[in-house]
């Protein structure tokens, strides 16, 4: 669900880990749980393997020893701010046939540019790249859905205004939900830059508000952690 | 379709991350999985970086080791900051 995940969807981008959402039933956390040793995941911070923290939202972080997975970080997320929960998520999945591998199951694209909404500058140029790269690989024979799509999340100006003249039937209610649909018609760029940056002080500040408590929670358990030996 | 399009669908006006974006997800897969083995190759991190934006932004989770642990790549000169 991370950069692997934009990675397959097209982005370019390199990623040095492995985020990976997960179901939190007993069932699954016993095979989550029996997949961490076999890989010799160490908990490199707080909290551990924790199903309660996960499905409030905490993320869990560990670092591979296994033999071909040497210093591999692996982080673990159960609940994604603005996301439905994890058996929507796995439904809306897209399957992906990769060499040597097999299957993976990857988070929907309209689900990771959700989960990419942070207070993080580069989620952001991300959610840019991720839109104009689907843009790319199917404006020549889209169909409605990823048409609306675009005008949901498209956060590229130039591309908005050439979306609204191009399909100006189905521009009206994402565009106009968005207060982007006049700008838009009117290749208004520095209004629909204004707007653009509007929303995502947005959901950066959603962002923030989520994360507070769970940050005074880490930051409680990193105080009681008993220290390094 | 637009202009735009019509721009991108030459292989002449393409962009490198034109390119990348037309691959098949296999075929970024296979690059990417290149791309990782000379980071690793170069004594490239698996840590994360600095990010005072992220939740997770500590300095346990920043070793700055190389991914496969020994010392790849040794700075012999550094210029300006």
């Amino acid at each position: 669900m991370g950069g692997q995940a934009c990675i397959l969807y097209g982005a370019a981008e390199f990623s040095r880990d492995l985020d990976l959402a997960i179901a939190t039933d007993p069932e699954n956390a016993k095979a989550v749980a029996r997949a961490l040793e076999e890989l010799r995941a160490e908990q490199i911070y707080v909290p551990g393997f924790d199903i309660a923290a996960l499905e409030r939202g905490h993320a869990c972080h560990f670092r591979c020893h296994a033999s071909g997975a040497e210093n591999l970080r692996i982080d673990l997320m159960a609940k994604l701010r603005g996301c439905p929960d994890f058996d929507e998520l796995w439904n809306r999945r897209t399957t992906v046939e990769l060499p040597e591998i097999g299957s993976i199951d990857v988070i929907a694209l309209p689900d990771l540019i959700q989960a990419k909404k942070t207070q993080r500058d580069k989620d952001w140029s991300m959610i840019r790249r991720l839109v104009e790269t689907h843009h790319l690989q199917f404006c020549n024979n889209p169909n409605r859905d990823q048409i609306i799509f675009w005008f949901r999340e498209c956060r590229t100006p130039s591309l908005l205004v050439e979306l609204a003249r191009t399909y100006p039937d189905d521009c009206r209610g994402p565009l106009g939900q968005r207060g982007l649909l006049q700008a838009a018609h009117e290749g208004d760029f520095a209004a629909l830059e204004s707007v653009l940056y509007q929303e995502e002080q947005q959901e950066r500040e959603r962002d923030r508000s989520y994360w507070k408590p769970l940050r005074a929670e880490l930051r409680q358990w990193r105080r009681e952690r008993p220290p390094r030996t | 379709m637009s202009d735009v399009n019509d721009s991108k669908s030459h292989p002449e006006f393409r962009s490198e991350a034109d390119e990348w974006a037309l691959l098949s997800p296999a075929e970024r897969w296979i690059e990417s999985c290149g791309l990782w083995s000379v980071y690793l190759a170069w004594g490239g991190s698996l840590d994360p970086e600095p990010d005072s934006h992220s939740p997770f932004d500590c300095e346990e989770l920043q070793r700055a080791i190389p991914g496969h642990g020994r010392s790849g790549v040794h700075l012999v000169r550094r210029g300006g900051v």
